[in-house]
């Protein structure tokens, strides 16, 4: 069984039908990528495990329990994480109450602190800076952190390395890296080179569905299975 | 006669006042607002409950003695408050809940269609107990304590203490508010769900729940608006009081910046200011117009939102909603 | 629909004739059916720019107030160049355009914003008109309670027909209207009253319909579903709803004008604040938004309600329906706490109507988005006009 089971999932916004049938999972420790151009659904595949947009078909199983109909806190709660597109900090709040959100309740919050301040040590010098004054690179690790900090088995994290520059790709790269070591990362990624440096397997998303995968061993980007991608 | 010096602190702090009022009257449709996106025109009507509640207790239960008859004021208020806020809790999960889905008009249209049922309920109520509006309801007010009613010197001016209570009362509202926002975990809640429902959600809040505190938290402070204006004999309890309540309250969270804080604080302290400056020209005769007050006020609310529609403190540019 | 209408007053009488005193519990008099036309024009403005461009207009009543009070006020010869005995059609249809203008104003100042804030901006317009006409001692030694038409120069009522041809007029108002002795037909003031300003109201009506199924009115609903993807497509969105909002208002000043004429006096209060503006709300979510002809239907709801349950029992209703009807025993019966059931009515329901009509209303809201006309149309599959003789034909076989 798979940390992650996704099965023939349909998801419509509106009656607009996004999702048509994806499948593919993720075992425990893996770090799997999700490619394909703008707009085939790979955000809106995240959304429906989340729940955020429930499917209208199909089963979103973690650690053997389906997803489908819970609220999306709930979801969270039994260790799902989310680093989403445009990061999405809370803007108004400070570095460290975006930090001190993300401690489960329950859980100390100074220590998850320390967690976030230690492994992303930029952030504690920004601690009491209104989170949308930082740049975007910043605002990348203070998401990363969050999911870090919010005690997640699994991370679905969402075109990290957009709007950056690259050498702070290198630097969100190393980040997720590291955050690899001990969590099962689902990433969506357009940038084809850093999504087979990070991850393990991909699969090909193509008009709402898996049209390919494989592992990421030896393959270089400019794989045939990869054309699709510059269409 | 009061000197300049008098007229301005006279001047001033029915100013202060005042704005203590509106901003007891705004901060619950601010929250609300804020976190939901739910325009909630059922807020007078809330109000107004509240102001009834707190005088039922007080006429029933506040005996005639000073500090004693202030004791039952703050248990009235009190009682006001947590009544009102259950009946929120109780609007917002039976029904606005339901609409969270469609666009945000129908909550609008809602919480309207909430408000003329609460109006006819309250006014059923009041004629079948036969609690006669406003003229008699200032038996509410015979409650208050002697020394209320009366005035304070202060800088040669002669400042009536009911000003300076409800100032007191309003300052000290806005600042636990401000606490509960700032320096609890649960505030911190609200005010990340208020910028990004959906993103708070996947951190594990339970974003529903939330929403239903949010809701009776501002109802909550509706009632306790009500109550305070209870005591006022500008005011008073009576159904009117809804609607007198629901169009100020608007004012200033919208001049403030729909949703934050601290734009309904400072956009409540503008307003009472203009109110009490209009109504000085007027009582001393300078404008003749007897409705300055309310045409002024209302006129800000159409410069601001031609000129600077996201408010005071409002958060992004706004273009539409 | 038209046909219905027109002999609702013979329907009535007949009816009312029959005696027992049901029908006219239930069905609501000539004289509110009148106003039940000249408010559901109103609320039918109100749909007309609320219901088809989706931007609420929460300060509407600005514009049938300015029509109640230019008519009175003319007729008062209180308004420079236009003579005190101008005719009423042509004052009427100057508060019309009064009003379109006034909406102009407006809208050029508001249609920069939408939703939430188009109609706060709205609603504070209308505020300080209301403020300012309430106030304003011009206007009469008690601004507060209106301006009435002067009894001394309009002895009669006002005409509605062509002006200047005397044959071709008839005068309304309950107590000053004509009556009207021709062939068969022996119409009474009330009657006549009902047939001239529903002719008023039934061409407005069809001159909105024509606005709306026009490419004119496909335009504001494109504006309604999609306002980004309109003006991409190179729709200048905001004249359209300049256009419409000036449209919309010129009925509704027609609507305040009929208003004055038959009651013969306007205040602040009936006419210019906010809750005028919730009433026309109110009627176009029971009737149905979007729908035009609607929130007549929702007005004609509300109003019969409150007749059925109104204090006095004047147009008959629920009090009077039951004293005819059940004994005195069961009428006097205590029920609970010592309470008789005539009581309990007298409490929860007479003269209460705004309660149940809010619960309507909320329910409508959560259950019936469509409305009243709108679920029937869509259980016809589309307008009455044109379903209705196909939906009726199934019944023949």
């Amino acid at each position: 069984m798979s940390l992650l089971e996704v099965e023939d999932v349909h998801t419509y916004y509106g009656e607009s039908h996004v999702l048509e049938g994806v499948t593919l999972d993720v075992e425990e420790g893996e770090v799997v990528a999700l490619v394909g151009r703008n707009g085939v659904g790979k955000t809106t595949t995240l959304r429906s495990i989340l729940q955020l947009t429930p499917p209208r078909e199909g089963d979103v199983r973690y650690d053997g329990e389906s997803l489908v109909g819970l609220d999306t806190h709930e979801v969270a709660d039994r260790g799902v994480g989310w680093i989403p597109e445009d990061r999405r900090v809370f803007a108004h709040l400070t570095v460290e109450e975006n930090v001190r959100l993300s401690v489960p309740p329950g859980s100390d919050e100074e220590a998850g602190l320390e967690t976030a301040f230690e492994a992303f040590p930029d952030l504690r010098e920004f601690a009491d800076r209104d989170a949308g004054t930082l740049s975007g690179g910043q605002q990348q690790m203070l998401s990363i952190a969050r999911g870090l900090v919010n005690e997640n088995e699994l991370l679905l994290v969402d075109e990290p390395s957009e709007g950056l520059a690259p050498l702070i790709v290198e630097n969100v790269a190393e980040s997720l890296q590291a955050v690899a070591e001990d969590t099962t990362l689902l990433l969506v990624e357009q940038n084809l080179p850093l999504a087979l440096d990070l991850a393990d397997r991909f699969y090909v998303v193509d008009h709402g569905e898996v049209v390919d995968e494989g592992s990421t061993e030896g393959v270089a980007t400019d794989d045939e299975r990869f054309e699709r991608l510059s269409a | 006669m009061t000197g300049a010096l008098g007229t301005v602190v006279e001047v001033f702090v029915s100013g202060m006042a005042k704005a203590s009022l509106y901003a007891m009257m705004a901060l619950g449709l601010t929250l609300i607002f804020g976190l939901l996106g739910v325009l909630n025109f059922a807020h007078g009507s809330l109000t107004m409950v509240g102001a009834y509640v707190a005088g039922l207790v007080m006429v029933t239960f506040a005996t005639g003695s000073g500090l004693a008859a202030v004791g039952w004021f703050l248990v009235a208020a009190l009682v006001a408050a947590v009544l009102v806020g259950g009946v929120g809790a109780v609007m917002e999960v039976g029904l606005i809940r339901k609409l969270y889905d469609r666009p945000p008009i129908y909550q609008i249209l809602l919480t309207f269609g909430v408000t003329l049922v609460i109006d006819e309920l309250a006014r059923i109520v009041v004629l079948f107990y036969g609690l006669q509006p406003r003229a008699d309801w200032r038996g509410a007010l015979g409650t208050k304590p002697g020394f209320v009613d009366s005035n304070t010197a202060l800088l040669g001016a002669s400042v009536p203490n009911l000003e300076l209570f409800e100032l007191a009362f309003g300052v000290l509202t806005v600042v636990a508010v401000w606490a509960f926002l700032t320096q609890t975990r649960y505030g911190l809640v609200v005010r990340a769900g208020s910028e990004d429902d959906e993103m708070a959600a996947a951190l594990g809040v339970d974003v529903r729940r939330v929403f239903t505190v949010v809701f009776a938290l501002g109802a909550g402070l509706a009632g306790l608006a009500g109550a305070l204006l209870m005591w006022d004999p500008a005011w008073g309890a009576s159904v009117p009081l809804a609607s007198e309540t629901l169009l100020p309250a608007f004012v200033v969270v919208i001049v403030g910046g729909l949703g934050t804080f601290r734009g309904t604080v400072i956009a409540a302290g503008l307003v009472g200011m203009v109110d009490a400056v209009t109504t000085y020209f007027f009582n001393e005769g300078i404008i003749t117009f007897s409705g300055i007050s309310e045409l002024t006020i209302f006129l800000i609310l159409v410069g601001v939102l031609v000129v600077r529609p996201q408010g005071i403190a409002g958060l992004a540019e706004v273009g539409g909603h | 629909m038209v046909a219905a209408f027109g002999v609702y007053p013979l329907l009535y009488s007949v009816l009312a004739a029959l005696g027992g005193g049901v029908a006219e519990a239930f069905l609501p008099r000539p004289e509110t059916m009148t106003a039940v036309f000249y408010f559901g024009l109103f609320a039918m403005s109100f749909d007309f720019i609320s219901g088809y461009t989706g931007y609420l207009s929460f300060g509407h009543a600005a514009f049938y107030g300015t029509g109640g009070y230019f008519v009175v006020l003319v007729a008062n010869g209180k308004v420079p160049l236009l003579p005190a005995d101008t005719p009423f059609m042509v004052s009427m249809l100057l508060a019309g355009v009064l009003a379109a203008l006034l909406a102009v104003v407006i809208g050029s100042v508001s249609f920069r914003l939408s939703g939430v804030y188009f109609a706060m901006i709205t609603l504070g317009f209308a505020q300080v008109m209301y403020v300012f006409m309430r106030d304003w001692d011009f206007l009469s030694s008690n601004p507060r309670d209106g301006v009435a038409v002067s009894n001394s120069l309009h002895p009669e009522g006002f005409e509605i027909g062509v002006p200047g041809v005397d044959t071709l007029n008839l005068a309304i108002g309950a107590l000053r209207g004509d009556e009207v002795d021709w062939l068969f037909l022996d119409l009474g003031a009330t009657e006549v009253s009902y047939y001239m300003v529903g002719l008023v109201v039934l061409v407005c009506y069809f001159a909105m319909q024509r606005m709306v199924h026009s490419p004119f009115g496909r335009v504001l609903v494109a504006i309604r579903e999609n306002e980004e993807r309109a003006r991409a497509v190179g729709y200048n969105t905001f004249r359209y709803k300049l256009g419409a909002f000036a449209a919309s208002a010129f009925f509704a000043g027609i609507a305040g004008a009929l208003f004055a004429g038959v009651r013969r006096s306007v205040s602040p209060d009936n006419s210019l604040y906010f809750l005028v503006s919730g009433d026309a709300l109110l009627a176009s979510i029971i009737g149905g938004f979007g729908t035009l002809a609607g929130p007549l239907y929702g007005w004609l709801f509300d109003r019969s309600v409150v007749e059925f349950l109104s204090k006095t029992g004047a147009g008959g209703g629920l009090l009077p329906l039951l004293r005819e009807y059940l004994p005195a025993s069961v009428v006097e019966a205590p029920l609970v706490g010592g309470m008789t059931l005539g009581e309990g009515i007298e409490v929860f329901l007479n003269g209460h109507a705004p309660l149940y009509l809010g619960v309507v209303f909320v329910a409508f809201v959560l259950f019936v988005p469509g409305g009243l006309l709108g679920w029937v149309r869509n259980r016809l599959g589309g307008t009455v006009a044109k379903q209705l003789p196909a939906y009726l034909g199934k019944f023949r076989r």
